[in-house]
């Protein structure tokens, strides 16, 4: 009686894993669960720029909430993922990671009517798990020529078949940087060849210009110039462009910002809410101008520092000439002492804290570019993209030498991205030293353990072949 | 003369009434009255199955009225076992405690597991907070599952209920249903051989409950009404507006801020004018919010029944309409019930028994969730939190504070009155359970019973978010509405066979048995109402999400119980039950569940019997395999544990997407508790000391644990049955009447539980932790939704956490041992993490006593828990000690470190309560605390009036009586409340219990 038709239920509200990727609209299905992952708070919903923003130099704690104040005091164990729950970023990104494996390893097996579909949602598999391990690498690990070897402990796992069932699963130890890197570029060549003949919509999926700007991005991270000026000379080529200085903060209140290259979608159902979404990580305020309505907390704020860097260039008038310090205002008292605060998250798509988040915009491409022509001796072009930026920011042409282009590529890198979670990679990835005001801790030397975050405990115990990293 | 029954008043018909030393005796007839000529010298010896033998002087009277005790306790009373099952507790071979009806009728709580507590021994009963009708949790002889779900089965008339608790937005009880003053007896089977006849539902106990029949006779008529009034038991003691304005300026300073910008940073805060001077503050005013928000809560309850019946059909129906609310502002309970039962002989063969029992309930719940948490508007957690310089009201009367006006200051900015208040959380449930079956008597050996049974039950959930309120005010309003149906069908048929040769009476049961339990949800969440009037879903112009969900399980099983009995003295039981569900894999679909017992009723052999001293010994031993059939989780997956899934609602840009969920094990069974017991029951000097005690060893394999994997795999965990869980124990109760002396009486029932429990498997090949101890430890999350660990040798739920060392004198830092004993200032997880007992009690019990003097009675219960360890988090905030801002204990203010040379274990205050390169000044053992307690759980003292007096209003029957429940509790806990569960967030947030006081009457008609 071992099939007993009377005792046989099947779910109604789940699916069979056996059958789920037999189909076109399975892989449609199982590519937007990958991106839902970059939803979490963890990553793209908060983590990847709020956390990074604290545990880096632009910002400070208000304590409104308590939310963030350890990150930005750089306690140990305060860091990605690791605040809310133990290792979730980590968590969150392999199990994404985990879905395109799947997504890669069974797509071939399955007849699609429309190939160039098939194409789009290979490429797309393939350009979220670059993302995913190139986010993995920059947290955990250190970066291509930085590293400091006897605190070195490699990469991260590299995993490039799913798991569909008990038997494929595995033990892996942690694979070296160059591999992960390695891995990284074979990902984005692959999506960027599947793109070249099916793109899918931009920004809010991965698509061809955003696969070559983040292959610049990654490759500036390998310290492999020339590639990262190849691709962002690719990217720069695309359809979408930089935003001139009349719609550039107009961009930022547009609930889709107009460079982006690729941005994670929110919809109503989606909104992380008051606790942990952007909005309230960053500002008390409910709409610009407005300092009656208090919304969120308003957690994190510009240092006087990073505000004062915005204000450091004035007209003969003396007249702020930065336009990006209009997406700095003023906070409510709502919840206490009011804060200059960033409005670049502010429930733009319609509902309070409900914002769509940007990973790569057109800007990162010209400042990408510079900084890696710079470092390949390329000054004169290293400059001009500079300029680009500095004069679609208001501010006039610089007219630099030497060392001073770089210093001056660093300070746009910080003050273009401020609070899109790019400064703590940013010193990071150039081996430099987080100085900070004892009130955020004190800041903490490139060799101090905190530079990487712990691999999660969960990790080690259930994986003996892990090594977890230096000082945990 | 007359004889009463003292359990009910009722009359006794059939007792033996004797003139002591003589043989001259007669019996009472069916008014219970009797007449016997006897000298005023002679004694008259009054003897009834099921009662206790009561010796009175006749003296110069001419009517002796006498009233007996039930021998509740005594080897007399009946066992219900199960399947129409009962049994004299002499033939009885396992472990089982049973509460009569009348022990727990009229008091103050929504559900009759409330009232358990204390007054079983191996029945652990705790109160998830104070809300009305509130979820309770009962473990019967400690947890015997790690992952899986700890709840013994209900079966209420037959009828195995549902007892998922699944209200999303209100803390309910699925036991609630039931009017405790309907039920007769409830009898909880403890052990292997009691149990093992429900197979895979049995390990974790079985809960009988019976309700109130018929009686042939005059139709009675009970009118029964209390009222009760509830107060808060504690509040806590915070600090005022000035002591605040000092501690936090004294935080900032000790952070590096300069003491002038401090002091106008935190006026700043409180939205003060930053030019105050000391005189301002000093006259500045405090508000207190938990006067705001904890109030005095009501308890109604009306009833009405009627019963009565001839030979031939008998009938009992009851209408009873509750109501109580808490201590805290707008959280309460409404429950109207009716209760039929049927009994009719259709001929000298067949008879059918039918119950139905119908209940609607609507429960009004706090901000936030059912189960507390750290909610701004939660009413118990946030008001000792706010900022004690906020007003409650504006000068008009209105809120102060509200949304529109930028919220109240601090991190607690909303009006905790005004949300809730406006706010709306309620759920409706309505349920109706019941059954008909049908017996057939074939010959005077042998009855055949049919049974079926439908347990249905809705919710409706509602949350209101009022767009005056901070929730709703950015969204213009929130209506969340929530429907929840369970379909649990069960049908059943059993034989029964019994036989008498010679001196051996055989007993013989089959059955065979089929269940199928269906529940579906559907969620709604939709924004943007025109004005707070309306409150229903067509008045909202966004919707936001809509959920919906299916899960189901079904079950068929194969059972029988052989019983032997030889020459009334040597008992012996065999139990046997077959179960397939389709929750178990593939692979393993059927289990099988025997058990063996035999009791020797040693105060029949001749060396005993009829000795001095002991009136009745009897032994008990048993050994069995029960199952548990919980797997998965409360909701979602739940019934399908072992399949392979993909699970929806991974979505992206509007399009539909999935992810795998779960990895499949086609192995996954039952979870499988073997339970040797030992047991003597005993009577001594004439029964007036009776009692049992037990041993037990309770072992647990096969338990369902998450194998947990590297995250590197995409999954957490995969389920596997390997864990073993050990509970190894002691139960005993005791009774005695301690005097009798005319109309003099005082009785006592003492039940003590000392239960060890021990984790003694994890599967292999966890990697020890990487402390010294090596400590083999398993996360997970539990069948409840609460993150914990199981550690290899310690017991479940236990502290493992870093030891806090108090204060560095010189600095006022926060210090910790590390895993050598050194002092540390940035304690290392695991590193430096040791276990701090468990949540569970070392040992439990209640000790009731009752003192009777004529009509009088008083009756009283303390009920006590000791050595459970939990973490006060609601407490851990207001031990910041303003490090954010929010209120700050006083005693925790006054005892902080201030300069070099105080000796404290409160630091200094330091703005977030963590200072440079240092951890959190609030983590590890600093506020694990322990909540044992007693408490007197009730105190009763009631008046039955006189006949004389009753009989002028028709009445055969009256009483009155005032009560009090939880009016003393002994506890070191330092928060509301030492009684509550932990479902992920602790006690904060949780509604506390209160103290009550009741009076109420029950007239019979």
């Amino acid at each position: 009686c071992k099939d007993s038709a009377l005792l046989e239920v099947a779910p109604r509200s789940q699916g069979d894993s056996q059958t789920a990727l037999t189909t076109a609209e399975g892989f449609d299905a199982a590519v937007n669960g990958i991106y839902d992952r970059l939803q979490s708070v963890v990553l793209y919903g908060r983590d990847m720029l709020a956390v990074s923003e604290a545990l880096g130099d632009n910002a400070q704690f208000t304590n409104k909430s308590g939310r963030l104040s350890g990150e930005n005091r750089n306690l140990i164990n305060n860091t990605f993922g690791t605040a809310t729950s133990g290792g979730a970023t980590w968590q969150t990104a392999y199990f994404a990671i985990n879905q395109a494996n799947l997504v890669l390893d069974n797509i071939g097996n399955v007849t699609f009517s429309d190939t160039s579909q098939r194409n789009r949602l290979q490429g797309q598999a393939y350009f979220l798990r670059a993302l995913l391990y190139h986010d993995l690498s920059r947290i955990y690990s250190y970066d291509p020529g930085v590293a400091v070897p006897s605190q070195d402990r490699g990469g991260v796992p590299l995993l490039t078949a799913g798991v569909a069932d008990q038997s494929k699963i595995t033990f892996p130890a942690r694979a070296t940087v160059a591999d992960v890197y390695k891995q990284i570029y074979s990902d984005l060549q692959n999506a960027i060849r599947l793109f070249s003949r099916s793109n899918p919509s931009a920004p809010a999926y991965g698509n061809l210009q955003a696969a070559q700007a983040l292959f610049s991005r990654v490759a500036l991270y390998n310290k492999d110039y020339a590639t990262a000026v190849q691709y962002a000379t690719s990217a720069i080529g695309g359809s979408i462009k930089l935003s001139p200085n009349a719609s550039y903060i107009g961009g930022w209140r547009a609930p889709q910002n107009p460079e982006s290259l690729f941005e994670v979608q929110f919809i109503v159902a989606e909104n992380i809410g008051v606790n942990t979404s952007l909005q309230t990580s960053y500002t008390t305020l409910v709409r610009t101008g407005d300092r009656t309505a208090t919304g969120g907390f308003g957690d994190l704020v510009p240092t006087t520092a990073f505000i004062n860097d915005l204000e450091a260039e004035k007209s003969s008038t003396g007249a702020v000439l930065d336009i990006r310090r209009q997406l700095y205002e003023l906070g409510t008292i709502g919840r206490g002492t009011a804060f200059i605060e960033c409005t670049k998250f502010l429930g733009k798509n319609g509902t309070i804290n409900l914002d769509n988040v940007p990973v790569i915009r057109v800007s990162e491409l010209y400042l990408n570019r510079a900084e890696a022509n710079y470092n390949l001796g390329n000054t004169t072009d290293a400059l001009t993209d500079l300029n680009v930026i500095r004069q679609r920011c208001g501010l006039t042409a610089a007219t630099l030498t030497g060392s001073a282009i770089l210093t001056e590529i660093y300070r746009q890198e910080r003050l273009e991205y401020g609070f899109e979670g790019h400064r703590w990679f940013d010193l990071k990835r150039t081996g430099q030293n987080v100085v900070k005001a004892t009130a955020q801790g004190g800041g903490l030397a490139y060799t101090d353990n905190r530079i990487l975050a712990p691999i999660p405990v969960n990790e080690l115990s259930t994986n003996r072949n892990i090594v977890q990293n230096f000082g945990y | 003369g007359r004889v009463t029954s003292s359990d009910d008043g009722s009359a006794l018909p059939g007792v033996s009434v004797q003139v002591k030393g003589t043989t001259r005796g007669t019996t009472t007839d069916a008014n219970g009255r009797y007449s016997i000529s006897a000298s005023p010298r002679s004694t008259l010896v009054f003897s009834f199955i099921g009662f206790t033998n009561q010796e009175v002087v006749v003296g110069n009277r001419s009517n002796v009225t006498v009233t007996l005790e039930g021998s509740a306790n005594a080897l007399n009373e009946v066992v219900v076992t199960g399947y129409g099952g009962t049994v004299n507790r002499r033939e009885f071979t396992g472990a089982s405690s049973k509460v009569n009806g009348s022990t727990i009728a009229n008091l103050p709580v929504g559900s009759f597991d409330k009232a358990l507590a204390g007054r079983a021994a191996g029945v652990q009963v705790t109160s998830a907070n104070g809300v009305p009708g509130g979820a309770i949790q009962i473990r019967i002889r400690g947890i015997g599952s790690i992952s899986a779900g700890s709840d013994p089965l209900y079966v209420v008339d037959g009828v195995q209920i549902n007892s998922t608790n699944n209200s999303s937005f209100t803390s309910t009880n699925p036991l609630a249903f039931l009017n405790p003053n309907d039920i007769e007896s409830v009898e909880i089977l403890k052990d292997a051989a009691a149990a093992s006849i429900y197979g895979s539902q049995a390990a974790n106990g079985v809960v009988l409950v019976t309700t109130k029949r018929g009686k042939a006779g005059k139709t009675q008529i009970t009118l029964n009404y209390y009222k009760g009034l509830a107060d808060p038991i504690k509040k806590l003691d915070v600090l005022n507006t000035q002591q605040w304005i000092q501690l936090r300026t004294e935080n900032l300073v000790n952070a590096g801020t300069a003491a002038d910008a401090a002091r106008s940073t935190v006026l700043g805060t409180l939205r003060l004018p930053t030019t105050l001077s000391d005189a301002d503050i000093a006259a500045l005013p405090t508000y207190d919010w938990q006067n705001a928000v904890f109030r005095q809560g009501q308890t109604d309850n009306y009833e009405l029944g009627l019963n009565g019946g001839n030979e031939k059909t008998r009938f009992f129906v009851s209408g009873s309409y509750y109501t109580q609310s808490a201590n805290v502002v707008n959280v309460n309970f409404k429950r109207g019930t009716l209760n039929t039962t049927l009994t009719h002989q259709i001929n000298n063969k067949l008879s059918i028994d039918q119950t139905l029992k119908l209940s609607t309930i609507i429960s009004n719940g706090q901000f936030g969730g059912p189960n507390g948490g750290s909610f701004l508007g939660a009413g118990a957690f946030s008001s000792p939190l706010i900022l004690p310089s906020v007003a409650i009201y504006n000068a008009d009367g209105s809120y102060n504070g509200t949304p529109a006006l930028g919220g109240i200051p601090g991190i607690l900015n909303q009006n905790v009155v005004q949300v809730s208040e406006l706010n709306q959380i309620r759920a409706n449930i309505n349920q109706f359970v019941g059954s008909i079956a049908l017996n057939y008597k074939v010959n005077d050996n042998l009855t055949i019973r049919p049974f079926i049974s439908l347990d249905y039950r809705s919710i409706r959930g509602k949350n209101f978010s009022d767009p005056r309120t901070a929730d709703g005010i950015n969204v213009r309003g929130r209506i969340q509405d929530q429907f929840n149906e369970n379909k649990n069908f069960l049908t059943n048929i059993t034989a029964n066979y019994t036989k008498t040769v010679g001196k051996s009476d055989f007993g013989v049961l089959l059955g065979a048995e089929f269940r199928s339990d269906v529940n579906e949800n559907l969620l709604t969440n939709i924004t943007n109402v025109p004005t707070p009037d309306f409150k229903y879903a067509s008045a909202a112009a966004l919707p936001q999400n809509i959920g919906g969900s299916w899960t189901g399980y079904r079950k068929g099983s194969v059972f029988g119980n052989i019983k032997y009995n030889f020459n009334k003295k040597y008992d012996l039981s065999f139990i046997g039950r077959l179960d397939g569900s389709s929750r178990f894999g593939a692979n393993n679909r059927f289990g099988f569940f025997p058990s063996v017992s035999g009791a020797w009723l040693i105060s029949e052999e001749d060396f005993l019997k009829g000795g001095r001293y002991v009136s009745d010994l009897k032994l008990r031993a048993s050994f069995g395999t029960t199952g548990n059939d919980q797997l998965g989780s409360l909701f979602a997956a739940a019934n399908f544990p072992g399949l392979g899934l993909v699970s929806p609602g991974f979505d992206y840009n509007s399009q539909a997407g999935f992810a795998p969920s779960q990895l499949a094990n086609p192995d996954l069974k039952w979870e499988t508790n073997q339970t040797i017991n030992l047991g003597l029951d005993f009577g001594f000097l004439g029964n007036r000391i009776t009692g049992s005690v037990d041993v037990f060893q309770r072992t647990s394999k096969d338990l369902l644990l998450p194998f947990n994997l590297p995250f590197t795999s995409g999954y957490s965990a995969i389920s596997r049955n390997a864990g073993e869980v050990q509970n190894r124990g002691l139960e005993l109760e005791i009774n005695t009447v301690n005097v009798r002396a005319g109309q003099f009486q005082w009785k006592s029932s003492f039940n003590i539980t000392t239960i060890k429990n021990k984790v003694t498997k994890l599967y292999p090949g966890i990697v020890p932790l990487n402390n010294p101890d090596s400590t083999i430890l398993l996360s997970y999350v539990d069948f409840y939704g609460v993150g914990r660990n199981a550690i290899l040798g310690r017991p479940l739920q236990p502290q493992f956490t870093t030891d806090y060392a108090g204060v560095n004198p010189a600095t006022g830092r926060a210090m910790w041992y590390d895993y050598a004993g050194n002092i540390t200032y940035r304690p290392l997880s695991p590193r430096d993490q040791k276990y701090f007992g468990s949540e569970q009690p070392k040992f439990y019990g209640g000790f009731n006593n009752t003192f009777v003097y004529g009509n009088l009675t008083l009756d009283f219960l303390f009920q006590f828990d000791y050595g459970r360890r939990s973490f006060n988090s609601q407490t851990s905030f207001l031990v910041e000690n303003a490090g954010r801002n929010f209120n700050a204990l006083t005693d925790v203010y006054n005892r902080r470190w201030q300069q070099a040379g105080d000796i404290t274990d409160v630091p200094r205050a330091y703005n977030a309560n963590a200072e440079t390169n240092s951890v959190s000044n609030l983590g590890g053992t600093r506020t694990l605390e322990d909540a044992s307690y007693m408490r007197l759980k009730q105190i009763t003292l009631s008046y039955d009036v006189p006949a004389a007096i009753s009989s002028r209003i028709k009445a055969s029957k009256a009483r009155i009586y005032i009560q009090g429940a939880n009016l003393l509790t002994f506890t070191n806990w330092s928060s509301y409340d030492p009684e509550f569960l932990n479902f992920g967030s602790g006690n904060s947030g949780v509604v506390p219990n209160s103290k009550t006081y009741q009076a109420g009457i029950n007239v019979t008609f």
